[in-house]
């Protein structure tokens, strides 16, 4: 549910959100943010730039364009299909990421290492694995499932639904709840807590920018934060379009060795 | 007025108001310094007692090695680390069973929660990193699935349900070279956990509560918590132990003994309160002029109070043997103290001038050490000469009655009388006899000393028996290893760019580390990038075995590196690069903290990298608690060497000076050297090594020896100035100055026997080393030394005619 990414909200379809008068249920609140973060349109493109910073503030950038397509039934916010290209640094250049995103069981997920000619399934225990080493996860950019957590509405301010989340599976995760802030018009995440067993924040998600893209308003900008270690990532989104119109066979290994380059570039 | 006996004049006229000034000036010291101690926040103007355990302080803050050991953990995010060993005797499998995995999971899901916000700086956490924690269920697993897939996942994310899931847990982590025999040991049968703690100083108390957790466990596995931390803290909270009861203890000892000899409680009670104003003022000083208790300075009271007790114990022996000539305190102490002025004075310089001189030493707690000594002999000094005489002035004549011996005593009937006389002869008639066989002993002691094996290392401070050394053993025994040291390499140009992406010098660095593992017992395991990468690139190619290796091109390397970086624990990777890539981190698990076993790897890298240079120019520099040690040993060796010919010279001198001849004041520095020969030729000879404590040792030795040679030339001259001939004067040496040498011997060498009770070693070699100079140092004084005057004493007499002491 409220797990948002920062790279995904590029990709939606609904739009204009008609404003309630009353408060929705906490499941309507769930599954439109869920919406809205990760299923806006048919399909769509971003290029990401992620600063990822230590607490010493040495800075690493890696630049890639993902491509996002919706392959489920319409409007039922389902399967996804991604292919996140890299195009910075050099020396990883044309590696690619492939994710089918499945809502009924794991992912499956493939990496392309061009400098070793070698396509590879990554299986995970879970989806909370770095993602290219940044502060944010795997699960952050393909979305958490919304039946995944419990959710409770535990405050409603002028501008937010304030949800508290705890995990079925604890076991599973690394978390022992997390906090979401949703924007009461758009119902984008603007800011997530996660806390751990000592119920202390370690962890936190921020929605830096929100620029309206055709009619998505999108999270351009957002900033993952590790509190522990004191690192963090920034992720910056241009050139967002959505309903580009990819054709699904991008998304297959054919493609990884022969990248689309007509929507990379 | 003579000068001699100025002093004593003073304090036999004002013996009250002498001791009201000692006891104000100590209680206003000891207040000063209690005060802000006991309430920091009401005295925060003055000094309170700060300890400080860190043998890293032995090197001062802007030590090069230092800067560069915190810049280089600043920049690889490397933490000092506890380490609690699991090992399971009892189960064949080890500790790879349910129940003994379930208990780890807990531990580490515990140790994860011990942190709390510190107390200097709110905003900052202290505990445990968790982040960096390396255990069964912290760190991930790799490895290849199905045909084509690799998998990440937490090696143990949850406590296994059956025994075939525990096994499971270690095959998974032995195939990892990381994680082989520094998370699993290499036999399978115990596991390891590291936890990285934001400071070294909470380390005991962290571990304190590890063990309370322990505690709780059922189960037959056994948990040992280890690293260099631990045992420096915990030293910290024992050397008070020690200085709480085997310092009082030793000052009780003294006091019985002091009893035996002189039998009079109210007149042996003024050498002890001596001996513990002294301790007294100097501490206080030592801590109100923001000095820090290390272990160096523990040692101090240890020092000062035989010291202190020394020359009392020469009054009161003078004291002994003539009050009943004369039955008249005033006159006798009087007496003694004329005879006995110039020899304290003199004593007293000289051992000042021998812990003085540590102060020249390149290492702070050293000079600390020496400094405070110093000053503690010289606080000894003042009083011994002050007090002594004004406490026996406050006790009445009538209580001194039947004080002391007789003059027919004297001479025939004491034991030790008896014994001395006979050794007095027995001197002099085989004088050269006895000479030889110095020669042959000093000989075989300089064999002794080409032999001293230099070597250090903070967790043999414990006794064999203690449970750190214990876990020490087994942990060292089932793992890699557990102390840690550091190789840092980065490229000599710095326009070199991802120097530590390239195929050929990550190559490079594996080969440095198949050296170590061929050529050094101590190195047990070597981790290093060049291992990551090839792990990963071992698994990324279906686990196969000839994949074991670094891809052929850099970017090959970071594609492999990117992959690693999608695990649960991208951030590892900085523990061994920079994310520039311009410097990486060996990490070398060493079985053994010695310092000269570190050093031995120190050096056969540094012959390796000479013989097989790097593909391009590389710099390497090392750095870790284990290496530092290895530093500041160095320095201590040296600098005490160079301290103690310092001092040597600078007593020989001041003996010139006071003898008025060369000749008296060669001979004044005899027993010292006998002494120092003896002592380090059997340290030599038996194998112990030199370390911290014996290193300081010689200064005592020096302050201790001449003190006996002083007070016995001086009086050996002036009776046979006296009685006319070297002959006659003999039967007076072996009477009254030959006994209060003995007598201080054993009171004071007894009396610090009781530190071998102490429960770290250090104290212990103290106590022994103690006890062995005072009986060296007494001996060759009155055998040694009457020996050569028989031979030499045509030369002696001759040329002192003339003078007088």
């Amino acid at each position: 549910m409220i797990r948002l990414s920062s790279l995904v909200p590029l990709f939606a379809l609904l739009t204009a959100l008609p404003a309630f008068a009353a408060t929705p249920s906490v499941d309507e609140i769930v599954k439109r943010s869920n919406h809205v973060a990760y299923y806006q349109g048919q399909d769509g493109r971003a290029q990401i730039t992620m600063t990822i910073a230590d607490a010493k503030g040495r800075k690493r950038t890696r630049e890639l364009v993902i491509l996002r397509k919706d392959a489920g039934a319409k409007d039922n916010d389902g399967k996804q299909l991604f292919f996140a290209f890299f195009k910075a640094p050099a020396d990883v250049k044309r590696t690619v990421f492939l994710v089918w995103k499945n809502v009924d069981k794991d992912d499956d997920r493939w990496l392309y290492l061009p400098a070793l000619d070698l396509v590879k399934r990554i299986a995970a225990s879970d989806e909370r694995t770095s993602f290219v080493g940044s502060h944010f996860f795997y699960e952050d950019v393909s979305g958490r499932g919304v039946d995944e957590d419990k959710h409770e509405l535990v405050k409603e301010t002028e501008h937010y639904y304030v949800l508290n989340n705890t995990p079925k599976d604890p076991s599973s995760v690394e978390f022992s709840s997390y906090k979401a802030w949703l924007h009461k018009a758009s119902f984008l995440p603007v800011k997530i807590e996660y806390y751990n067993k000592k119920n202390e924040v370690y962890r936190t998600y921020e929605a830096l920018e929100v620029k309206t893209i055709g009619e998505f308003p999108t999270v351009v900008k957002a900033k993952m934060k590790d509190l522990r270690t004191g690192g963090e990532t920034l992720a910056e989104y241009t050139q967002v379009k959505y309903d580009v119109g990819f054709s699904e066979e991008i998304f297959t290994e054919r493609f990884l060795k022969n990248p689309p380059l007509e929507y990379l570039e | 007025m003579n000068y001699r006996t100025f002093t004593t004049e003073i304090a036999t006229k004002h013996p009250k108001a002498v001791t009201a000034v000692m006891v104000g000036l100590s209680l206003l010291l000891a207040i000063i310094t209690a005060l802000p101690t006991l309430w920091p926040s009401s005295f925060s103007s003055l000094h309170a007692l700060k300890v400080d355990t860190d043998p890293e302080n032995m090197l001062s803050h802007d030590e090069p090695v230092r800067i560069f050991h915190d810049e280089m953990k600043e920049e690889f995010s490397l933490w000092d680390m506890i380490v609690v060993g699991v090992v399971n005797e009892e189960h064949p499998e080890g500790v790879f069973n349910v129940e003994t995995l379930k208990n780890i999971h807990e531990l580490t899901e515990f140790a994860k929660t011990i942190h709390w916000d510190s107390e200097s700086n709110p905003s900052k956490k202290e505990g445990v990193i968790e982040v960096d924690i390396i255990a069964p269920s912290t760190v991930d697993s790799i490895e290849p699935e199905s045909l084509g897939t690799v998998r990440f996942e937490w090696l143990m994310s949850t406590p296994p349900t059956t025994e075939e899931e525990a096994l499971a847990v270690r095959t998974k982590a032995q195939r990892l070279p990381f994680l082989n025999d520094t998370l699993v040991s290499g036999d399978g049968k115990a596991v390891a956990i590291y936890l990285p703690i934001t400071s070294k100083d909470i380390s005991y108390e962290v571990a304190s509560k590890l063990q309370e957790k322990i505690d709780t466990f059922s189960g037959s596995a056994e948990y040992h918590i280890t690293g260099l931390p631990v045992a420096e803290d915990t030293f910290g909270v024992q050397m008070f132990i020690q200085m709480a009861i085997s310092a009082p203890l030793a000052m009780f000892i003294i006091f019985l003994l002091l009893l035996y000899f002189f039998r009079k409680l109210s007149l042996i009670l003024s050498p002890l309160v001596v001996a513990v104003v002294s301790a007294i003022c100097t501490m206080s000083l030592l801590v109100s002029t923001g000095n820090t208790v290390h272990i160096m300075s523990s040692m101090i009271p240890i020092f000062v109070v035989p010291i202190a007790v020394l020359d009392a114990v020469h009054i009161l022996s003078d004291f002994f043997d003539q009050y009943q000539k004369t039955k008249d305190r005033k006159a006798t102490i009087l007496h003694v103290m004329d005879t006995l002025f110039v020899p304290m004075f003199y004593t007293s310089l000289t051992t000042i001038a021998g812990f003085g001189s540590l102060a020249l030493t390149p290492i702070p707690p050293v000079q600390v050490f020496g400094t405070f000594v110093a000053l503690g002999v010289f606080f000894a000094w003042f009083w011994t000469i002050m007090f002594i005489p004004a406490a026996i002035m406050l006790i009445s004549e009538e209580s001194l009655e039947g004080f002391g011996l007789s003059h027919s005593e004297d001479d025939d009937k004491g034991v030790l009388s008896r014994l001395l006389h006979a050794v007095g002869n027995i001197a002099t008639s085989s004088a050269r006899p006895i000479i030889a066989v110095l020669l042959i002993l000093s000989a075989i002691a300089g064999y002794g000393i080409s032999r001293i094996n230099v070597n250090d290392n903070p967790t043999k401070w414990f006794e064999a028996n203690h449970p750190i050394r214990i876990a020490d053993k087994v942990l060292n025994s089932h793992f890699g290893g557990t102390y840690m040291s550091y190789l840092a390499i980065e490229a000599t140009d710095p326009n070199n760019e991802d120097v530590f992406k390239q195929p050929e010098v990550l190559r490079y660095i594996a080969q440095v580390q198949a050296h170590l593992a061929t050529s050094s017992q101590v190195v047990g395991k070597s981790n290093s990038l060049a291992d990551l990468v090839k792990t990963v690139h071992r698994e990324l190619f279906e686990g196969d075995e000839t994949a074991f290796r670094i891809p052929d091109s850099a970017a090959g390397v970071a594609q492999t590196l990117l992959t690693y970086e999608s695990s649960h624990r991208p951030e590892d990777l900085w523990h061994f690069v920079t994310p520039d890539y311009q410097k990486t981190n060996l990490w070398l698990q060493l079985k053994s903290g010695d310092n000269q076993h570190m050093a031995e790897v120190v050096e056969d890298v540094n012959a390796y990298i000479e013989q097989n240079p790097p593909p391009i120019p590389l710099h390497h520099q090392w750095f870790g608690l284990t290496y530092i040690n290895v530093v500041w040993q160095d320095k201590m060796v040296s600098g005490m060497l160079e301290a103690f010919l310092g001092s040597f010279v600078i007593v020989l001198v001041m003996m010139i000076a006071l003898f008025r001849s060369i000749l008296w004041g060669v001979l004044s520095m005899v027993p010292l050297s006998a002494t120092i020969l003896f002592i380090y030729g059997i340290i030599g000879l038996v194998g112990k090594d030199y370390d911290m404590p014996i290193a300081v040792l010689s200064s005592l030795s020096l302050g201790l020896a001449i003190d006996y040679a002083i007070h016995f030339l001086a009086r050996a001259r002036e009776l046979e100035k006296k009685t006319g001939s070297w002959k006659a004067a003999l039967q007076p040496i072996f009477g009254e100055p030959a006994r209060a040498i003995t007598r201080n011997v054993i009171v004071i060498g007894v009396g610090f026997l009781p530190l071998l009770l102490a429960p770290l070693v250090p104290y212990q070699t103290v106590g022994v080393f103690i006890a062995s100079i005072l009986f060296l140092a007494g001996v060759s004084s009155i055998v040694i030394l009457p020996s050569l005057i028989e031979i030499l004493q045509g030369w002696l007499f001759r040329s002192s005619k003339d003078t007088s002491l």
